[in-house]
């Protein structure tokens, strides 16, 4: 009897392995399937768990294409886009809308109301009515203009074509370049694989710069000086994925960062030192191949990210 | 000693080969927090034309080694010793290839694929113990294939299956040897590389299926003992062939058979042909009646074989990637996110028009057709005349390996009582 279990046992399995071998030679058809594909699906998904804030609203911005974000004290929303500028309320509702030369890549808005556009390899400055205030020169054949920071007299500007960050008077004179490779001072270089590179001032009036091919952000005194980084590459929720990320971010609190990536589309929160804290948007919440989002926050401290898939403004708010 | 030698060894071995199946061709490759630096990946050098005349030479050496333990020395330890030495040199060293049994798929695209140029060694070890199993009858399973050295390892156990069970499942190596002769002639694939069970573990990186597969058949090897060697391997068919005409095959006894039965269930492998003597033998007229069934039957096993394999030449050539190919085109079937497939994108990115891709689907689907009758028909002579094997008996007095399913290990020599030093005497 337990001769025959044991054979039959046997001869059960190996009628597996030729099921086995006839299952995977006729019925797998592996021209449906890329073996070097990049597998993100189980990474998508794990973001879920941790995202603490919801959408409350969405804003249609009916431009042709949208790049740039920000916000100004009083609460407006300034979208920046192919052709045109949009201008709205904190409730979406279109407040101007004026046509302009060219796409603006990023926006910013100085705190006395004065729009600054980055339009390829120059900057513009603009009023809310629409009217042109100045245009600077070109600042270089190979610039490409991704991102403006204004404090008092001082606009940073970030050149992802040229791989540095120019720090220029209101005015429009040059004052200095910000972040060029030197290993007396330790400054590590930009490395931009792509055209996603972003600035921005905190609160205790540092410039901080998006090193995307690091996966990190670096400090710097407005004269140059390197102050700290931080920054880890990873695919796990905690780290920043793929070449070159974060593409955008912004400041929320005074001091917290809130990020943006691509590859794997997701917004999150991390403190000034780094720690990361929560997610405010996950992969699902977005178009797969989704690229740039740009971010700003109110003064309501809500987080807009500009969807240039959608083209909307999506408005996020801590859970309740 | 050599069962606990044994045990030892592949204890040893699944360890390392468990950890290594996990720890292979993942991608995206795993993030270290440690600091650890991902080493490049290496490819291997080809092997160098000295070193495949050193195989050629090995081969040959241990053929005729073994060869000689069998047949004059009768010697069940030596054998032993060489089966570890194939396993240690034509498994790990030389991590099974080119092997005898995947030689077949070489030989058949050498014939049908005149651009083709196969390795002067892969004909020798195709061709080579061959030969050997026409002088001397299976000695290369005995002792040379890693494959029979790796499974002798574990046949701690074994069962007997009895004739008609070891019948039925013995034609598996037929079908299997069908189907990687019409592949290969094809183009399609070598099958019976893609489902080694035993390479991947030679050479410390199975994919996780294959370690499974190959770990399940050591498992089986434990009471069916060498279930590849009798139930899948297609060489063996070959060599089943070749040593049914063996000069000189090994004996259980050195001399005259003396019925004392000790050698019964000497053997693993179910190899041994027990005496038959019947009291009634059959009539003629009983004996021409069969003949004439026979006659009959495998024609008719044949034809209706190849129809059936012809009705299937479709299925059967969906393995092609050009059929494959032609198919896609036709019906586009995608994954998400994906607006074509790998294989069409890659035909498009070629500069390729869809005519030519059904034209060389349709070139390949007429060799299919073409080899779907001729395998029909094989495995309807086979069934054949393994239907007529089962209706005539066959008459013998003493205890014999079966020359075609003997792998001539030595074991059932140990139990003969008959020693040849005492017949000197």
């Amino acid at each position: 009897m337990k001769q025959k279990i044991i054979i039959i046992s046997a001869l059960a399995l190996l009628l597996l392995l030729i099921i086995f071998m006839v299952k995977d030679f006729f019925f797998n058809n592996p021209g449906n399937t890329n073996p070097y594909q990049f597998e993100l699906d189980n990474i998508r998904k794990g973001d879920s768990a941790k995202a603490v804030f919801a959408e409350t609203q969405q804003i249609k911005t009916s431009l042709e294409e949208i790049h740039g974000i920000a916000t100004d004290t009083s609460g407006k929303i300034y979208v920046s886009g192919k052709d045109s500028v949009a201008i709205f309320d904190a409730k979406g509702k279109t407040v101007n809308k004026f046509r302009i030369a060219g796409t603006a890549q990023c926006i910013a808005v100085s705190e006395n109301g004065k729009i600054f556009l980055g339009i390829q390899d120059h900057i513009e400055i603009w009023n809310n009515r629409g009217e042109q205030l100045a245009k600077w020169a070109s600042l270089g054949t190979d610039a490409v203009l991704t991102s403006i920071a204004v404090k008092g007299e001082n606009i940073f500007i970030a050149d992802a074509g040229q791989k540095v960050v120019y720090r220029c008077h209101i005015k429009g004179y040059l004052l200095g370049k910000i972040g060029l490779k030197d290993p007396a001072t330790g400054v590590p270089g930009f490395i931009i694989p792509s055209p996603y590179f972003d600035l921005g001032i905190s609160k205790d009036g540092n410039l901080w710069v998006v090193n995307p091919g690091r996966h990190s952000f670096e400090k710097y005194k407005f004269n140059g000086t390197l102050l700290s980084s931080w920054g880890k590459a990873s695919m796990a929720t905690e780290g920043f994925c793929g070449c070159c990320n974060p593409s955008n971010f912004a400041f929320i609190n005074d001091s917290l960062f809130v990020t943006s990536e691509k590859a794997i589309e997701r917004v999150k929160i991390y403190s000034a030192d780094g720690t990361f804290l929560c997610v405010v948007a996950t992969p699902d919440q977005f178009e797969s191949g989704t690229k740039g989002l740009d971010l700003a926050v109110d003064k309501q401290n809500r987080i807009l990210v500009l969807d240039p898939v959608k083209k909307m403004i999506r408005i996020f708010e801590p859970k309740k | 000693m050599k069962k606990t030698l044994a045990l030892v060894f592949l204890v040893f071995l699944f360890t390392i080969q468990f950890m290594n199946s996990y720890g292979i061709q993942r991608f995206p490759k795993p993030e270290f927090e440690s600091g650890y630096v991902q080493p490049e990946t290496l490819l291997p050098n080809p092997r160098a034309e000295v070193l495949a005349i050193l195989d050629i030479a090995v081969l040959i050496i241990s053929l005729s080694v073994v060869s000689w333990l069998v047949i004059k020395k009768r010697n069940r330890n030596g054998v032993f010793w060489m089966s570890l030495f194939a396993l240690a040199y034509f498994g790990f060293y030389r991590e099974g290839c080119v092997c005898a049994i995947g030689s077949i798929q070489n030989v058949t695209l050498a014939i049908f694929d005149k651009s083709y140029l196969i390795p002067i060694s892969a004909i020798i070890f195709f061709v080579a113990p061959l030969v050997y199993t026409l002088f001397f009858g299976r000695t290369f399973c005995a002792a040379v294939c890693p494959f029979g050295a790796m499974q002798d390892l574990v046949a701690f156990s074994p069962q007997k299956l009895g004739s008609r069970l070891n019948a039925v499942l013995g034609v598996i190596p037929y079908i299997y040897l069908g189907l990687a002769v019409i592949y290969a002639a094809t183009g399609t694939d070598f099958i019976i590389c893609r489902y080694d069970p035993f390479v991947g573990i030679w050479r410390f990186n199975a994919s996780f299926g294959i370690f499974v597969f190959g770990g399940i058949l050591l498992v089986i090897g434990i009471f069916i003992a060498r279930p590849y060697c009798r139930f899948l391997c297609p060489y063996g068919v070959l060599l089943n062939w070749a040593s049914r005409f063996s000069r000189k095959h090994i004996t259980i006894t050195p001399a005259e058979c003396i019925q004392c039965r000790l050698c019964e269930n000497s053997c693993p492998y179910d190899a041994i042909d027990i005496p038959v003597t019947t009291k009634n033998p059959e009539s003629k007229g009983t004996m021409a009646r069969k003949l004439i069934f026979i006659t009959f039957l495998i024609p008719v096993l044949m034809l209706a074989g190849g129809w059936v394999g012809s009705k299937l030449n479709e299925p059967l050539a969906s393995a092609n990637a050009k059929v494959r190919l032609a198919k896609q085109i036709l019906n586009p079937v995608t994954e998400k996110n994906q607006a074509e497939t790998f294989e069409i994108q890659a035909f498009k990115s070629a500069g390729k028009q869809q005519r030519q891709a059904f034209a060389e689907a349709s070139e390949v689907l007429h060799k299919f057709y073409i080899g779907s009758w001729i395998l029909g028909g094989f495995i309807g002579l086979v069934f054949g005349s393994l239907i007529a094997g089962r209706m005539i008996t066959k008459h013998q007095t003493d205890y014999t390996p079966n020359k075609g399913t003997c792998f001539s290990c030595v074991r059932c020599v140990d139990y003969c009582p008959v020693k040849l030093p005492l017949i000197t005497k």
